[in-house]
């Protein structure tokens, strides 16, 4: 990892000290609201997570926030920049990743890189420079001559984060950066975003994995059907909707009717994700499972309540249920 | 919406990068492209000068049928380039999110069809001079004069670059992009006065192949091969500039629906 690399503009801010600022901004397509007037503000340096299903208006949000796509309603500033007035200021002092990776497949991994940097406005020299930076911090070097279309979901996923560093901002928005990717592809992802944040980068990302959101965001605003239910850390989001304790059942096929009879029996509600049964006591307290335990094939576990138990909570759905 | 949404200003880095963008991947991939570039029309030059040719003793105005011809080819075959261009390529380039990620960066949908069609401008160059170098080795262009193709060569590259987005802006799927060759290009290839004079057409014929941009730019290439210039040459080329002033908008128009949602 090189220095320079890290080495980000300073943000500009705006004139209430946060960078990204949405103030109720509405999306129609048709008569159908995608994102139905919200706000939030994303203060600088800060790692701000829009957490919710597909369809939750995610990415119709980061797209008006990145000038791709014009709000019906609202306002919209980026560091001092009217996002409505002047898309085009806002895409010169920020990084995008949009969500299909968008890699030019008639160009190998540097010039998608130096092509991208150019097209921004770097110099031909500045850009090829940043363009060898970026390829060594994301550990991308060595398939700098390689076609796009030999990478590996992980990588391509990398490249497109790499590209949206070319012109160091100070601001990034990222859809669903780890959408796709296997388990350690997803980590190494993550490692690198961690590095992002702290060379002070802002970044805002969306996400419908309730891991990506805990381990990434300082904060982060639930959304669904184009509205934002609530916001706060996920520390605070969890105490304030979730179980302290959730108990995992993994039934066996020939004892599930017992479990589900008697749950119902004891009117403890649960439901079932999968292969999984999980119960929630009442108040939070841990549900008494005692009844169970002559059950033959029912081996149970408990964890502590997380993100998607809060999105359980506030939205009646599951978070996967998409 | 109305058609010309105005833009604020043109930013000449978004079309040389986009241009930039196009000449290094056709530097990547010249051992393909040089097969269109050069090969290709060598082929139908040596078919239709030689072959044909030799049947036919006399047309309009010109001393031999080769030379009739040439600035025909030359122009048809110009206009499968910026064509192919702005529709199948610019398809895939919608298709593969490479616009939507320069996107990004301060570009605008307007400038994305300036580097596009100044792309188109020098395909369309690239394989004029190749065909006009060797049909000129073969003896079928014979006046000084015919280094002024390369003006219908970049009128060609506009009009037809411009006209080529209006497939791919819209087109749902790559098969729908085969309606750009068996309604815009083939007709014209056969009927824009490229192999015959269109005078020979039957009367109500006339009149639509005029309407066609390749007639007007077959015209002024043949004026310029044959030396013999006057003034339809000119409104052939006010024909092709305002054609292309009402193409364009829409194209962008088009387009700007298509990404920006």
């Amino acid at each position: 990892m090189t220095n320079e690399a890290q080495q980000n503009r300073e943000a500009t801010l705006n004139p209430d000290g946060s960078v990204i600022k949405a103030d109720e901004i509405r999306k129609l397509y048709g008569d159908v609201p995608a994102v139905d007037g919200i706000s939030f503000a994303v203060e600088p340096g800060e790692t701000y997570g829009l957490l919710g299903p597909n369809g939750a208006g995610k990415t119709t949000t980061m797209r008006m926030l990145a000038g791709l796509s014009p709000a019906n309603s609202g306002a919209i500033t980026v560091s001092g920049i009217d996002v409505v007035k002047d898309n085009r200021a806002v895409r010169e002092v920020m990084g995008v990743v949009t969500q299909h990776d968008g890699l030019d497949g008639g160009l190998t991994v540097f010039q998608n890189l130096f092509l991208h940097g150019f097209l921004a406005g770097l110099s031909r020299k500045d850009s090829k420079n940043r363009a060898h930076e970026v390829l060594e911090f994301f550990g991308l070097r060595d398939r700098s001559k390689a076609n796009v279309y030999e990478l590996s979901g992980g990588m391509k996923r990398r490249l497109a984060i790499a590209r949206s560093m070319m012109t160091s901002p100070s601001v990034i928005v990222m859809d669903e950066p780890s959408t796709g990717l296997d388990p350690q592809s997803r980590n190494r992802v993550w490692e690198e975003l961690a590095v992002l944040k702290d060379a002070g980068v802002t970044v805002l990302l969306s996400t419908h994995y309730m891991e990506e959101a805990t381990i990434l965001c300082d904060r982060l605003s639930i959304m669904d059907n184009g509205k934002i239910l609530d916001e706060g850390t996920p520390d605070q989001m969890i105490e304030r909707h979730a179980p302290k304790e959730v108990a995992q059942l993994r039934v066996s096929p020939v004892s599930i009717r017992t479990v589900r009879g008697y749950l119902t029996e004891q009117n403890i509600t649960f439901r079932e994700v999968g292969a999984l049964i999980s119960v929630t006591g009442v108040n939070g307290d841990r549900p008494d499972l005692s009844g169970l335990n002559d059950v033959e094939g029912v081996r149970t576990s408990y964890r502590a309540g997380n993100l998607e138990d809060v999105f359980l909570a506030i939205t009646g759905r599951e978070l996967r249920d998409g | 919406m109305s058609l010309a949404i105005p833009t604020p200003g043109i930013r000449r880095r978004s079309v040389t990068g986009l241009w930039l963008r196009h000449a290094v991947s056709f530097v990547r991939y010249w051992k393909f492209v040089i097969t269109w570039v050069l090969i290709e029309p060598v082929i139908i030059l040596v078919a239709v000068g030689f072959g044909v040719g030799k049947l036919i003793d006399e047309v309009d105005g010109a001393p031999s049928y080769a030379e009739f011809v040439t600035p025909g080819l030359i122009m048809g075959n110009a206009m499968f380039h910026a064509l192919f261009e702005t529709s199948w390529n610019a398809y895939n380039r919608i298709d593969n999110d490479v616009y939507e990620t320069a996107l990004t960066t301060p570009i605008t949908i307007t400038e994305i069809t300036m580097g596009d069609i100044l792309w188109a401008v020098t395909r369309s160059i690239m394989t004029v001079v190749g065909t006009a170098t060797v049909a000129a080795l073969f003896g079928w262009l014979n006046h000084w004069e015919a280094i002024g193709i390369i003006i219908p060569a970049i009128m060609v590259g506009i009009t037809f670059g411009a006209l080529g987005f209006l497939f791919s802006a819209v087109a749902p799927h790559t098969t729908f992009l085969t309606l750009v060759f068996t309604l815009v290009a083939s007709p014209m290839f056969f009927f824009s006065g490229s192999f015959f004079p269109i005078s020979i057409l039957p009367d109500w014929v006339e009149p639509v192949a005029w309407f066609m941009p390749l007639t007007s730019a077959v015209h002024i290439a043949r004026g310029f091969a044959l030396a013999d210039l006057n003034i339809t040459h000119l409104w052939a080329a006010l024909y092709m500039i305002a054609l292309t002033a009402v193409i364009w908008p829409v194209a962008i128009y088009l387009l700007r629906r298509r990404l920006i949602k």
